[in-house]
């Protein structure tokens, strides 16, 4: 019995809904007749003319315009902070980075002459580096130039001779 | 030498398609969420909306721009979480960016009621807009906008809900659904009792212009 009841009540709800769909979409004159589910008797009248009177009478409102801007503003304000998140310390503008990693090469392409044309993608380092290990290198190849020189061998040679002559 | 990635493709072909309709506002959400300066479309398109739904929760102007402002940062806030998620057997409308937004709202209403039982509310039958320069008609319609509003917003939380979201808002059952978090068919159920309750509080049945003998 109750199963029934409910069916029946589900029913009667599923042909207000469509009787609802029909009615909203019709609007504009919803008090002339004409919906094509008024003819139906299976829609109670109560509830059709409710429907009718709170589809006319229910207005929609709008706020008032300088809430409008106003909201409209700040949701701008939250879109533009959205577009560029700054941290702490990062408010500077954003500069590309260029990629440092090499693009690995295919190891199946022969070599040629556009080699020399694409540049070494190698990083550099930082600058005070390379020249700290620069005159490094040049301090020990002039100590080894230095010890190895046939001038050196010279006078070293001549000071141990005397040395040997005056000892005699 | 590349592995085929035929895996991809096998899953591609059994996966169950999630999105079963189009939702009219697709095109603004996805521009919106490419570039957030873009929601000002959508928040124009339903500002109104969203305020009435508010206004008509919690009967007062200040409140219902409080709950409004509210409803449409937190949207944009989190319109890159935004997804269309129905399955086709959630029927049409289930899953749309009007339902996400009134879900928003309707939270944003009731943390705003909780916050309004300590303020004092203005009557809503006072504010109710008509055109000021039909005075004979204004006063009809303004009582009739007041008896209506009346009843409606004697039904209890639920049915008031469905029934600003039906008549106002122009949701569909389906959308409507989405938005209270029930199924189409209790949500057809409850908007039809509130018919009959409010039926029976305006007493429509003996005042209507139905013609003699249609009442059923």
């Amino acid at each position: 019995m109750s199963l029934i009841r409910r069916d029946g009540g589900e029913i009667e709800a599923l042909i207000t809904d469509r009787y609802l769909d029909s009615l909203l979409a019709i609007q504009p004159a919803p008090h002339l007749a004409g919906s094509p589910l008024d003819a139906d008797g299976s829609l109670g009248a109560a509830v059709r003319a409710v429907s009718r009177r709170l589809a006319t009478d229910l207005p929609r409102f709008h706020p008032s315009f300088r809430f409008e801007e106003r909201l409209a503003l700040r949701l701008a304000e939250v879109a533009a902070s959205m577009r560029l998140p700054v941290a702490a310390g990062a408010e500077g503008a954003v500069v590309p980075i260029r990629e440092l990693r090499p693009s690995i090469p295919d190891p199946l392409r022969a070599a040629s002459d556009d080699d020399d044309e694409r540049g070494d993608p190698r990083p550099l380092l930082i600058g005070g580096a390379v020249a700290a290990s620069a005159l490094s290198l040049a301090g020990a190849w002039l100590a080894w130039r230095r010890r190895t020189s046939p001038m050196a061998r010279a006078i070293r040679a001549a000071h141990s001779i005397r040395q040997l002559g005056g000892g005699a | 030498m590349a592995r085929r990635a035929l895996w991809r493709s096998g899953a591609a072909k059994d996966a169950v398609p999630r999105i079963a309709h189009l939702d009219r506002d697709r095109p603004l959400v996805e521009a919106a969420q490419r570039e957030p300066a873009r929601f000002e479309a959508l928040y124009r398109r339903y500002l109104a909306r969203v305020y009435s739904y508010a206004y008509y929760e919690l009967g007062d102007h200040h409140a219902a721009e409080d709950a409004t402002e509210a409803t449409f940062v937190s949207a944009l806030t989190n319109l890159q979480r935004f997804e269309e998620r129905a399955r086709p057997s959630d029927g049409e409308g289930a899953s749309t960016f009007r339902v996400w937004l009134f879900q928003i709202a309707r939270n944003e209403v009731a943390g705003e009621r909780r916050r309004a039982r300590r303020r004092p509310v203005e009557p809503i039958g006072e504010t109710v807009v008509v055109d000021p320069l039909d005075v004979e008609a204004t006063a009809v319609r303004r009582d009739e906008a007041r008896a209506a509003w009346q009843a409606v917003g004697r039904l209890p939380g639920e049915r008031r809900q469905a029934m600003v979201l039906r008549f106002v808002d122009e949701l569909s059952t389906a959308e409507i659904a989405g938005v209270l978090g029930r199924s189409e068919g209790a949500v057809r159920v409850l908007i039809h009792r509130a018919l009959k309750s409010v039926a029976r509080d305006m007493g429509v049945s003996k005042r209507s212009g139905d013609r003699p003998g249609s009442e059923s």
